[in-house]
Formats: structure tokens, C-alpha cells, sequence
């Protein structure tokens, strides 16, 4: 546990480093689904952002206050609704996807109120994924899925070419991307939807 | 939750003890936002803790409509019963009086001791009565001003308050922005709804209904003490739950002198009596009327405009079964200071309390304000 808990951590630092490269210094960042903050903590002291965190959750509201952080809780939905058009920099939305209930509408609103949007979610194509169904025929318990399902909030997995298809449907824009290894930290090529165990997305509207 | 930090200081938890209200007198004349002038004012108020040599370690905490300057601690060793929110005001409690320097004044047109319809006017000889000036949320702030500064207090470190507290403190942040440091509204809103304003209409008809209301020219005692003990019973309700209620009285009976009244009849009765001993019918009038005329987007065009000026840090906490300052009403100005891009956060606490639940015993509001205020 203790290993696998460790593991989790350096996986969560690799992100942090991949997101936090994509922000600009001092920017105006939205953290959606921003549990305890721990992504939004190393944006706002890494990189001097005016960072704002929402969930729904008051538990994680509450670690985001004993942070610092500047956090709202409630639904996302309504709080991008709340928004002028472009008054983020940069909307992140890091390990919340599959969580969501309306990804097109939230990732849409996202992308109105917010120059650009941050994606980041594990790869369910992933082959090691694919193998836990094959063999086990059960759903992947790993140090990122550490609860088994009933234990888990509801989700909705998606895998890469899942999430390329969606970007096409709702013609949102991808400006860059990338797909990290199973170990999420070094940098995966070829076949991303077998190979990557993690991809990061970073979503513009469509030009007109 | 840290275990250690939370037993750590749950041991340092200690009690206000024995406090003593004083008067500030301010000679100097003061203007209301009606135009109307009285030509000085007093504030009655308690202190727990110390102002720091800098000056800038203060709290000052703002009561709702019926409260006042006695939050904390207790007036003598027969005091059964302790300051409003002698639960979150303490040494190692949330606003921490071994850090914190405490203030808290019953607010401008008040009946507690502060100046209000009760107070002689210097000009007549005779109590103001109704002829006192239509105090507003912002003049209660203004004349609290006076106090911070006669204290000498160089940063408010946090304003914090419920319900016509949360008003006042919003005010705060708006008027002095660069004396305030953080706000900590609660259960609060920028402008009441039709529905509280109607139930501030019925309570207010039932005090002037009152044949011994005589248009305020009451002796003191002689008032209109059924209408006030209805404006208050009525009012009540609206502090608590359908929820809350239930769980409290039920449908449960009890007989008094013979007569079978429900429970929850003799507990409203009982807030009723205990009301008219304490509060003035006038006062009662005043500042549900202040509370009815708070419209931060109406008196500055938009809420963002309203906040426009505002420095300090936001924590807004709401309750789920608040329905007379509902959540939603608190988001909505929280929106309006990000808009206005100040630093502001929410939390909604799910508890069933209904709008009194910020008065309530509730470990997990005391962590919040404790981190809030230390970040």
C-alpha cells in the first residue's frame, strides 16, 4: 500500500510537471474537480498563477482551505455558466473526464470561458488495462484505481482514440498533446492508444 | 484530518471567562446615508485577547438582528448562559483570543447600549423614537469604523458575521478595502429575497399594530410587547428547518397550567417572552428595514462594481437547509467577486439546522475559519 501510495505520488509530480509546463507564469488558471488541491497548490506557488479550484465536495474544499487555495464548491456546470467569455487563461480539468456527466457540455463551457483547455486522463486503452478484462475479466485495480468499483464514484473510462473522436464530434481543436508510458513519466510515440498509460490534451475552440 | 493537530488543540481550548462591556463615545457629529445628522454616537462593545503592537492582529465580529456586543465569555459567575458565540470566540478556538485581538460592538441603531430609537436625543431631551434616522447596513459599518480606529487597530486581520453579520461584513470590505484583510460572511446574502423581505413586513405590522406601539412614543416596558413577542415568534421560524423542528418538538404535547399546548407552542411562546425583555420594538423595526434596503447590486449598479474596491480574501460559508439566506444567494455574490477578480471562496456545510446552523456547535466550520484565517 505504502509502495504503491509512493507510487501514486511521483506519477501525480510527472503530471504536475506536464500540466504546469503548458501554464504561463501569473496566469488566471481554473481547476476543475480540483479535489485537494494539490495540483492547484503547485501552479499557484510554482508558478505565481491566480488559481481558482472547484468540487463539488466539501471535504476536499475544506484540504484546499487548510492550502490557501482560493476554492468554490459546487457543480461545474453552473460555476463556468457564471463566467464571461475568455476570463480564464487556462481551464484544467486533470483526472476529472470520466467523472463528468455532460463531457462535451462541460468541456465546451470550458473552452468558452477559458483561452485554453488542459485534458488530462489514463489511457483505459492502455494495454496492461486491456489485459486486467482479458485475463481477469475485471475491472483494473492499480495504484491510480486503488478501490475496488463499488467503492469508486461512478465513471465513465475512456481511452485515447475515445477522446480524439470526441474532440472531432464537438470540434474542439487539439493545439497539442502528451501521452505518457504506463510509468507516466517517459514519453510514449507509437500505438498511444495500446502504449500510454496516461495522455494530456491541450484543447483550443475551433478558428472560425 | 491530522489526529495530533486536532487533539493539540482540543487541549489548548479554554474559555473567555469573565468579560466587561465598555462604551466608546464618539462627540464627533454623525451623518447617515439619509442626510439626516445626530450629533454624536455610542457603541457599547467587548474585547477578547490583545491587539499586537502592530495593531493589525484584530477580528472584528459583526452580530446579526437580534444579537449584540456580548459574544463571548460571561458577565458575572452567575451568568448561566454565555455570549452569542462564545463556541467559536476562545483561547484555541476557532477565532483564537491567544492570537487574535476579538471586537465586538452592538451595532449602530441598536438597543443594547448602543445609540438607536431608545437613546435620548441631546436635542429634545425625549428618546428618538421613530424619529431616529433610518439606519442603513452602511452607517453601522461607518460608525463601527470610529470604534476600530479609536482602538487603535491598523488591519482588521478578518471581519467575520451570519446573516446581518455576513451583510455588514461585506459592507466592511467594500468601504475600508484597505483595512481589511479577509471577510468571512455567512449564511448571508448581497440583497434579501421578496420572501424575507415579506416575513420583516409581517413582523413589523405586528409591532405597529400593536396598540401600545403609539407611532414609538412608548415608555420603556410599556411597548408593544405582543407584537414583538409575534414578530419574533415568526421570525424564529424562519431560523430553523422543517427538519430541525421536527426532530425538536415533533408533534409532542406537554401540559402547562392545566392546558395541553404543543411543544413547539411553549418553546416559540417562551422565544417571544424572553425577546420583549430583551429588545426594543423600534430598534426591531429599524433594522429589519436596514436589512430589507441592503442591495449591494442595486445601491452600486452591479455587484461587480460593488465590489470592485474589495482587497481582502473571501470565505463564504453557507447551510444546506438555510431557506431564508439560502446557498444559492450565497454563491451569487461569491461569483460576483470572482468576476470582479477578488480571491474568494465557498463552502457549503450540509447541515440541518437551517439559517441558525452557523450559531451551532459544528467542528467542521470551526476547522475552516481556523485555516482560513491562518493562510
Amino acid at each position: 500500500m505504502a509502495a504503491s501510495s509512493s507510487k501514486l505520488r511521483e506519477k501525480r509530480t510527472v503530471e504536475m510537471r506536464v500540466i504546469g509546463g503548458w501554464v504561463d507564469p501569473g496566469s488566471r488558471v481554473l481547476d476543475l474537480g480540483c479535489g485537494r488541491g494539490v495540483l492547484l497548490e503547485y501552479l499557484v506557488k510554482r508558478k505565481g498563477v491566480q488559481g481558482i479550484g472547484v468540487d463539488r465536495d466539501f471535504s476536499k474544499i475544506a484540504a484546499c482551505v487548510h492550502r490557501g487555495l482560493t476554492v468554490y464548491q459546487g457543480d461545474l456546470e453552473e460555476f463556468l455558466r457564471s463566467f464571461p467569455d475568455g476570463f480564464f487563461d487556462r481551464v484544467i480539468c486533470s483526472r476529472t473526464l470520466e467523472e463528468l456527466a455532460d463531457p462535451s457540455a462541460v468541456i465546451g463551457e470550458a473552452l468558452r470561458v477559458g483561452r485554453c483547455v488542459t485534458v488530462g486522463f489514463v489511457n483505459h486503452g492502455f494495454w496492461k488495462n486491456r489485459l486486467a478484462i482479458l485475463l481477469h475479466g475485471r475491472r483494473p485495480r492499480n495504484e491510480v484505481y486503488t478501490t475496488p468499483w463499488w467503492k469508486t464514484r461512478p465513471g465513465n473510462p475512456v481511452s485515447i482514440v475515445d477522446f480524439e473522436a470526441f474532440c472531432r464530434e464537438n470540434r474542439f481543436r487539439i493545439h497539442r498533446r502528451v501521452w505518457l508510458k504506463g510509468d507516466w513519466e517517459s514519453t510514449c510515440r507509437i500505438f498511444p492508444n495500446l502504449l500510454a498509460g496516461y495522455a494530456v490534451y491541450e484543447l483550443t475552440r475551433e478558428q472560425q | 484530518m491530522n489526529e495530533s493537530l486536532e487533539t493539540d488543540a482540543l487541549s489548548q481550548v479554554g474559555e473567555v471567562g469573565l468579560v466587561e462591556p465598555k462604551d466608546f463615545v464618539s462627540e464627533e457629529p454623525f451623518t447617515f446615508e439619509d442626510g439626516s445628522t445626530i450629533p454624536g454616537l455610542t457603541l457599547r462593545y467587548e474585547t477578547y485577547g490583545r491587539l499586537n503592537a502592530a495593531g493589525d492582529n484584530a477580528i472584528f465580529v459583526c452580530h446579526a438582528l437580534s444579537g449584540d456586543h456580548h459574544a463571548a465569555g460571561i458577565h458575572s459567575l452567575r451568568d448561566r448562559k454565555t455570549g452569542w458565540w462564545n463556541n467559536i470566540i476562545g483561547p484555541g478556538k476557532a477565532l483564537d483570543t491567544t492570537r487574535y485581538f476579538v471586537v465586538c460592538s452592538n451595532c449602530l441603531g441598536g438597543c443594547q447600549g448602543s445609540t438607536g430609537p431608545m437613546s435620548i436625543d441631546p436635542r429634545t431631551g425625549r428618546p428618538y423614537g421613530m424619529r431616529f434616522p433610518q439606519v442603513t447596513i452602511r452607517d453601522m459599518v461607518r460608525a463601527d469604523k470610529r470604534l476600530v480606529d479609536h482602538l487603535g487597530i491598523r488591519k482588521l486581520h478578518a471581519v467575520v458575521g451570519g446573516s446581518m453579520g455576513g451583510m455588514r461584513v461585506l459592507q466592511f470590505g467594500i468601504e475600508y478595502p484597505d483595512l481589511i484583510e479577509r471577510m468571512i460572511p455567512m449564511a448571508t446574502t448581497a440583497r434579501e429575497s421578496a420572501q424575507a423581505i415579506a416575513f420583516n413586513v409581517v413582523g413589523r405590522e405586528a409591532i405597529m399594530q400593536d396598540p401600545k406601539w403609539c407611532g414609538g412614543d412608548y415608555a420603556e416596558g410599556e411597548g408593544p410587547n405582543v407584537g414583538l413577542a409575534v414578530a419574533r415568534m415568526m421570525a424564529h421560524i424562519t431560523y430553523l428547518s422543517d427538519e430541525s423542528m421536527a426532530r425538536k418538538f415533533g408533534r409532542r404535547k406537554r401540559v402547562k397550567d392545566d392546558t395541553e399546548q404543543f411543544e413547539v407552542e411553549s418553546y416559540l411562546l417562551y422565544q417571544g417572552q424572553s425577546f420583549i425583555n430583551r429588545f426594543d420594538a423600534n430598534t426591531y423595526i429599524y433594522i429589519t428595514r436596514a436589512l430589507d434596503h441592503f442591495d449591494l447590486a442595486g445601491t452600486y449598479g452591479s455587484l461587480e462594481s460593488a465590489f470592485a474596491p474589495v482587497k481582502a480574501r473571501t470565505l463564504c460559508v453557507a447551510f444546506t437547509s438555510d431557506w431564508l439566506f439560502p446557498p444559492k444567494q450565497n454563491r451569487e455574490f461569491v461569483l460576483a467577486l470572482l468576476r470582479a477578480g477578488k480571491s474568494a471562496s465557498y463552502a457549503e456545510l450540509e447541515m440541518d439546522l437551517g439559517h441558525d446552523s452557523f450559531l451551532v456547535d459544528a467542528p467542521a466550520l470551526y476547522d475552516l475559519v481556523r485555516d482560513f484565517l491562518a493562510n
